[in-house]
């Protein structure tokens, strides 16, 4: 056991209180040396147990897994603390015959979409859930047929359901004369798709309902039964803008599950790309929002940034996107020093861009107006939908997973979270362009200081075995869950992507605001659908 | 407001001169295998393919370009890698550069409206798209307009391997979009599914779904090869078609 | 060749053959009974009016000579005849229209007693308008009050219907009072009650006299008209009753009113204050104002447009104003333009408010719903009606080339003309009465796109809509007489326009048709108002081509400034409606050539994508007129009622509900503090009645002794 370091003293502890409180209903194991402690209940006392860790101790709610296997059910609810506080895992059992277990999305209110993403994709039911059935799976999906079930074949195509002629969507806003508004799911020039009914008398938008899920590729299901080899492709372009952080999760994953060492030089150069990622994605996503304002200049001088950043990538690693890198045990590339050095200045030259454009931007009374106390989400409402990332941030809620459950060698780095605590759109730009400064910054650092040695651990086998990798993506907190069976093959794979959180947020900052907001507000959360929909 | 007018007058110009002049920046495109002959092993360097798109017949390696997602498994950590090509004109037209009946009439060739629909893109390729409208590609030079409507649309430019939620939505833009209308399908996933199709939730590509004219194949296509595409689609670049035979330079094949 | 008093007494024989018939008749052909006798009643009486206002004589008859009231006296001169013809106008449509809509109340309701008491109605507003004494007038007016409220209350097994009429009975009696009240103080300095000694006395009376007097007849009879602070029984008056009532009502009964103020105050004792002028203009505005706002928010179709006739009558009246106020200053031809629009503007509300009405009667006998939410999409199912419906839109929203547009225009040219008046603060509020009925124009507008768009256009909204039918012949020609009508008056206001100045220069002693329609596209060398150098001048300006053709005086509306004004306004509906048709048919002509050989794919709407656009998913009428809410609501003040946020676990919302209502300004700043004044008084009052017997003993007591006191110091 390793000696208890700050990182881990309130984790140590944890076994104590859990059994002050719950005595023998639930029985505690605990892993320090992967932050995780793990915790066993039955049905009856879940929802209290899960309530408790987000109220009283403050855990966040990060993800549910389900697996299906040949005798029961089991469900995994995955939470996360602040620095020292670790993971904490609860992991329940069910008979294959009992589908029913007590819902936890009325307390913990995080755990609403994945509840009913586990509902659509496995036939579970979720007792107490207010608002289940078509999420994922449209109204042309036949009954009774669940995806991620084992007995389901990814390869067949199914028939689909005749739809009722009545059928209607749901709607919230019963004033007479209300109605709703359609968007989608192919609008705009470049959105990407997805479907909004926003629920408006004629001025404001009162309630606005995103549908998700018209790119559903059903990621987790192809993977199974594959090669870990051919995961890690999936892994990464699942969400070509965030490509390396998720391939990242992935691979650490992996190398938990077989007990491998990663090199201190691929741990330093998966930094460096990481930030470089996330640098060009907060520039796209600043470039996003002036363009959802029309502002024509500063979105194209961003754009100019952005391109010349995808040029530097391939012209270092071969791919505009940063394709192809990781592996499991390290990267499958090498890259000069001077290079990287030089990729540092270059780095630094687009930050002084960066900041001019931002110091223009600041100045603008038409741009801020439209951002300024637009779109808000008071912290009590991003700490109750547990949101991560830049949008987190920027309501003063700060859990980077970069601090909190530090990887790949970043508790070596010196950097500070940015927050703010308006919660508006301004806020978020903020949030991005500090971030952005910081990604900079470390890339400096990393460059200038890159350990020598192996970008490689040696050859090793894949074992079975199950872990969890993260990773603080550009948009936030991704969370990739990886069961490896005896045969190398993945058994289970369960990626809970920052969008898929955020998303379930948006509906929070676009109420009560006008339709011309509503791009705008869209614009200034980031979020990939891509990713959300996996 | 001079402010702005300033900025953008002390940054310049920085569009590309294709198709005037071949574009040679660095880290333009991620570039292609190009096939080979060898008299090498084989057989490890095809297997390495996770989307078969290498074969071989004899002492020739070939590539099919459909199915490449540009993994690097056949050029990185082997004894015997493919040759590499750095260009980025890859787009291939589905029927004959002759054939009338596909042709886009004179009238489009410099003015050509542009409908882009999603049907279950990763990022990478609505993120490249996005770059043909911006500074460094710019295509209103070349008479090429975005446009939100398929009313007004002349070419319908999928990407994505097309989920099945989306099958009825790309049906109906389709359908919408009046005479003569033609389809770009761009990124490998949009024309054989990529790593992710075809399965419950995808299809292979939208040829199963409407017909698709010109195919620009990649993972992500660059900027480049997109125009590239839509130069093609316009006859404004020579085409090199899917079906004509021309296997015996390893370079495309059907 | 036509003697007007002829037909005069042709129709009164023909109305009272209707009312004696109709008791004989069954149930169910009375409706068609009663659409061939009223529409050839109609006819007949336009014909009598007809011929008095093209030819200009008016003629007299002489009734009974009763006790102490003098000779009964029915005289139809050019201002009666004006308000006759109109009557006629609105009454043979009507008419055609009430065979077919009448069947629905057939076995529930008296059709006998509605035959009756139309045809009763029609000949005492024939009366009224033709009576030239007092006693005459008053009687025919009771009994058309009475009347008109049968015929409101028809229904009168609603509740709702029945406070309605009782509310308009009420305030109608209270009108009826302070206008009988006007006629006393007018009788009182002169011997007889005839209208014309009345005139002649009227030049004796003191300053207090016509203030008293204006003031009255001006209360008393825009109650009638629908006027603020009058109008509230209005709204509620017009969805209570069947559709061809409603188009009576505004279209024949709220013009009696605006006859009454023109008869008192411009006839008999022409108006010489210009404050009673402004007060008229500034009523009018107000009335115009608050009525469009109203109408842009309702969703009730006939609700609306009950609000909309009283933006009209607004007009109308400010337009009146206007008139009085230059006829007090001595610009009596400057006044003869406001009376001319005034009176325009009337005959025209009349023509396109009664098709609307029946636009609206046909809609809710087809759907059986007038919410404009519950519509849409009618215009596949019933084109017919649709389009004049439309016509009627547009005319009311004054776009050219309808009779709207003409009215609108001379009513704000008029507003302009106030330039010419010497005070500075009569100017000031001349602008601001124009920028206010400018405004009303604008939402008229907006009002009308959303009525006849939330109707007629997009997606069904509900079932019944879905099944709406298109109406039978007798139906649907009506609405084609009145749309015709409609574009007629808009595109010949050169023919209209000479009429009405037979109407008003009696009153304004000079003609101005030359001023409006002047003669010099169509006069001749040797015309003595002209001279020959001026004609040639004309005539080498090319504005004479044409002339043999040219009907009328030339199809230009213009008038002139004065001498420190010279500018020049013109208009031409005409013209408009012949550059538009050249202009459509030679487009349509060219696309069609143009564009032959190319094939044209019809398709759904686009969308999207949604898999299903459903009526949920297209603009409402609330939405629409959401803004102006938004923007007046320092007027409209509404009011929740029902707010309703259901949440499950405080996370999960699932009901949203915000419903609101709102007062009328007037309700709630004229009415509803008087009628809490009276109830505190009652109350106060109501103190005195406790019960017990000896107090009111003492109450006696007190009052025996308060008599004796008075009576022993007189």
């Amino acid at each position: 056991m390793e000696e208890p370091t700050n990182k881990t003293i309130k984790l140590i502890n944890l076994p104590e209180t859990i059994a002050f409180h719950w005595h023998s209903k639930v029985r505690v194991s605990l892993y320090p040396e992967k932050f995780l402690c793990l915790m066993e209940c039955n049905t009856d006392v879940l929802v209290e147990v899960c309530n408790w860790l987000f109220s009283e101790l403050g855990y966040r709610f990060a993800s549910l897994v389900v697996e299906d296997q040949p005798q029961k059910w089991l469900l995994r609810y995955i939470f996360y603390g602040a620095e020292g506080e670790g993971q904490v895992h609860i992991l329940c059992q069910l008979s294959k015959a009992e589908k029913i277990i007590p819902s936890i999305s009325n307390l913990v209110h995080a755990a609403d979409w994945q509840e009913r993403e586990a509902e659509d994709l496995f036939g579970l039911v979720f007792e107490g859930h207010p608002r289940l059935g078509d999420f994922i799976l449209h109204e042309e999906w036949p009954e009774g047929i669940n995806p991620m079930r084992t007995e389901f074949d990814s390869l067949k195509p199914y028939i689909h359901r005749e739809i009722d002629p009545e059928w209607k969507p749901a709607r919230i806003v019963q004033t007479p004369g209300a109605f709703m508004m359609p968007i989608g799911p192919i609008y705009s020039d470049f959105a990407e798709s997805a479907h909004f009914l926003l629920e408006t008398v004629g001025e404001d938008v009162i309630r606005t309902i995103p549908r998700l899920f018209y790119k559903y590729r059903g990621i987790e299901k192809i993977a199974e039964k594959k090669s870990v080899e051919h995961v890690i492709l999936l892994a990464e372009r699942f969400s070509g803008t965030s490509a390396f952080a998720h391939s990242l999760a992935f691979c650490q994953a992996v190398e938990d599950i077989a007990g491998v060492e990663v090199p201190e030089r691929a741990k330093s150069l998966r930094i460096l790309m990481a930030e470089l990622e996330r640098f060009r994605h907060h520039i796209k996503a600043i470039a996003g929002i002036c363009a959802s304002t029309a502002m024509v200049v500063p979105t194209s001088q961003l754009s100019i940034l952005e391109e010349e950043l995808l040029r530097l990538s391939c012209a270092l690693t071969g791919h505009r996107y940063l394709f192809g890198l990781n592996i499991p045990g390290g990267l499958s590339i090498d890259f000069d020093n001077d290079k990287l050095k030089n990729l540092a200045t270059t780095i630094n030259e687009v930050l002084k861009k960066l900041n001019e454009l931002k110091e223009m931007l600041c100045f603008s009374s038409s741009f801020l107006d439209r951002l300024e106390e637009v779109g808000t989400i008071s912290r009590e409402r991003a700490v109750s939908y547990g949101l991560v990332g830049p949008v987190a941030r920027a309501s003063g809620m700060i859990r980077d997973l970069r601090k909190v459950l530090p990887y790949s060698g970043y508790e070596k780095i010196d950097f500070i979270v940015p927050c703010e605590q308006e919660g508006d759109g301004y806020a978020r730009l903020r949030v991005l362009f500090s971030e952005a400064e910081q990604s900079a910054q470390i890339i400096n650092q990393v460059a200038f200081s890159l350990p020598s040695g192996p970008v490689v651990s040696p050859v090793f086998s894949i074992v079975h075995g199950s872990s969890l990798g993260w990773v603080e993506a550009p948009c936030g907190a991704a969370f990739h869950w990886v069961k490896l069976d005896e045969g190398d093959r993945i058994d289970r794979y369960r990626i809970t992507t920052p969008s898929f959180t955020n998303w379930h947020g948006f509906h929070l900052a676009a109420e009560d605001f006008a339709f011309q907001d509503f791009p705008i507000i869209m614009a200034t959360f980031c979020l990939s659908n891509a990713e959300c929909d996996r | 407001m001079n402010k702005w007018v300033l900025k953008g007058l002390k940054t310049g110009i920085k569009t590309t001169l294709y198709p005037d002049k071949e574009e040679r920046s660095l880290g333009i495109s991620p570039g292609l295998p190009r096939g080979k002959q060898t008299t090498g092993d084989k057989t490890q360097v095809v297997s390495r393919c996770p989307t078969q798109a290498l074969k071989y017949t004899g002492e020739m390696i070939s590539v099919d370009y459909t199915r490449c997602i540009h993994c690097f498994r056949c050029l990185r950590g082997i004894n015997n890698p493919v040759d590499w090509d750095k260009g980025y004109e890859w787009a291939l037209s589905i029927n004959e550069i002759d054939d009338l009946s596909r042709k886009f009439g004179k009238a489009f060739g410099h003015s050509l409206h542009i409908r882009f629909v999603d049907g279950g893109a990763c990022g990478a390729c609505i993120s490249e798209i996005e770059q043909i409208n911006k500074p460094y590609y710019n295509i209103h030079r070349l008479g090429f307009f975005i446009t939100p409507t398929p009313r007004e649309a002349d070419v319908l430019l999928v990407a994505g391997p097309v989920t099945d939620h989306m099958r009825l939505p790309i049906k109906k833009v389709y359908d919408a979009m009046p005479e003569p209308k033609r389809v770009i399908a761009i990124g490998t996933c949009a024309i054989s599914g990529g790593i992710f199709g075809p399965s419950f939730a995808s299809e292979a590509g939208i040829s199963n779904l409407i017909p698709a004219d010109v195919v620009v194949p990649g993972c992500p296509p660059p900027p480049l090869s997109i125009i590239h595409g839509l130069l093609l689609l316009v006859s404004r670049k020579p085409s090199a078609s899917l079906t004509s035979p021309r296997s015996t330079e390893g370079r495309k094949t059907l | 060749m036509i003697n007007p008093s002829n037909f005069l007494i042709i129709f009164l024989i023909l109305c009272s053959l209707g009312v004696v018939l109709s008791l004989f008749l069954p149930d169910r052909r009375n409706p068609l009974f009663l659409a061939w006798i009223s529409s050839i009643a109609s006819i007949s009486i336009l014909l009598s009016s007809g011929n008095v206002l093209l030819y200009g004589l008016p003629f007299q008859i002489e009734l009974w000579t009763l006790p102490f009231l003098g000779t009964l006296i029915l005289k139809m001169d050019c201002l009666s005849a004006l308000f006759v013809f109109i009557t006629g106008l609105v009454f043979l449509p009507v008419s055609i229209f009430s065979a077919g809509y009448m069947k629905k109340y057939l076995g529930r309701y008296n059709l006998r007693t509605f035959s009756v008491f139309y045809h009763l109605l029609f000949a005492s507003i024939v009366i009224l308008l033709i009576a030239n004494d007092i006693f005459s007038f008053l009687l025919a007016w009771e009994i058309m009050s009475i009347l008109s409220y049968l015929l409101v209350n028809y229904e009168h097994e609603k509740d709702e219907n029945t406070s309605s009429g009782y509310l308009m009975l009420a305030m109608s009696e209270a009108g009826t009072i302070m206008a009988a009240f006007a006629f006393l103080l007018l009788a009182n300095g002169s011997g007889s009650l005839d209208f014309a000694s009345l005139k002649s006395a009227s030049a004796r009376l003191g300053d207090s006299n016509r203030w008293a007097i204006f003031l009255l007849s001006f209360l008393g009879f825009s109650v009638k008209a629908g006027l603020v602070p009058n109008n509230i029984w209005l709204p509620k008056a017009h969805p209570a009753a069947p559709s061809n009532v409603s188009a009576l009502l505004s279209g024949v009964i709220l013009n009696l009113g605006i006859y009454g103020i023109l008869r008192v105050n411009a006839d008999i004792l022409p108006v010489t204050q210009v404050g009673l002028g402004l007060l008229t203009l500034f009523v009018g505005t107000v009335s115009a104002l608050f009525g469009i706002l109203y109408a842009t928010i309702r969703k009730d179709m006939k609700e609306m447009l009950a609000h909309s006739s009283i933006e009209n009558m607004g007009i109308i009246t400010a337009g009146i104003g206007a008139g009085f106020v230059f006829m007090a200053s001595g610009y009596f031809v400057l006044a003869g333009i406001a009376f001319i629009a005034a009176l325009y503007h009337m005959t025209n509300h009349s023509i396109y408010k009664a098709l609307l009405f029946l636009g609206a009667g046909a809609v809710d006998s087809s759907v059986g719903d007038r919410n404009m939410d519950h519509l849409g999409g009618l215009m596949k199912v019933m084109p017919w009606t649709g389009l004049f419906f439309l016509i009627g839109s547009l005319s009311i929203a004054a776009l050219p080339p309808f009779n709207g547009f003409v009215s609108e225009w001379l009513t704000l040219q008029t507003m302009l003309q106030s330039a010419a008046l010497p005070s500075k603060a009569v100017k000031i509020v001349f602008v601001l009465c124009g920028a206010a009925l400018a405004l009303t124009a604008a939402l008229a507008v907006t009002c009308f796109v959303k009525a006849f768009a939330m109707s007629f256009l997009g997606i069904a909204r509900t079932k019944q809509a879905e099944k709406a039918v298109e109406l039978r012949r007798s139906m649907i020609i009506p609405m084609g007489m009145l749309a015709v009508s409609c574009l007629l008056f808009g595109i010949l206001p050169t023919y209209v326009i000479p009429v009405l100045d037979h109407t008003i220069s009696p009153l304004i002693h000079e003609s101005i048709v030359d001023e409006l329609v002047p003669p010099f596209f169509t006069v001749v060398k040797g015309d003595p108002k002209f001279s020959d150098s001026f004609i040639s001048e004309f005539h080498d300006l090319g504005a004479q081509t044409g002339r043999d053709i040219l009907p009328g005086r030339g199809l230009v509306v213009l008038h002139r400034g004065t001498e420190r004004n010279p500018v020049v306004f013109a208009m031409s509906t005409s013209y408009t409606v012949i550059m538009l048709a050249l202009l459509l048919c030679g487009t349509f002509i060219l696309i069609r050539v143009l564009t032959k050989s190319r094939t044209v794919t019809k398709g759904p709407v686009w969308d999207g994508g949604v898999r299903r656009l459903l009526p949920e998913m297209t603009y409402t009428a609330t939405g629409f007129s959401n803004p102006i809410r938004v923007i007046f609501d320092a007027i409209f003040r509404p009011t929740t009622l029902d707010e309703r946020k259901e949440t499950i676990a405080e996370h999960f919302r699932t009901a949203i509900n915000n419903e609101r209502s709102e007062v009328h300004i007037v309700d709630r700043s004229v009415f509803q503090p008087i009628v809490k004044w009276i109830q505190s008084m009652a109350t106060l009052f109501g103190r005195m009645h406790s019960g017990s017997v000896n107090v009111y003993a003492t109450y006696v007591l007190i009052s025996l002794v308060i008599v004796f006191i008075i009576q022993m110091l007189l």
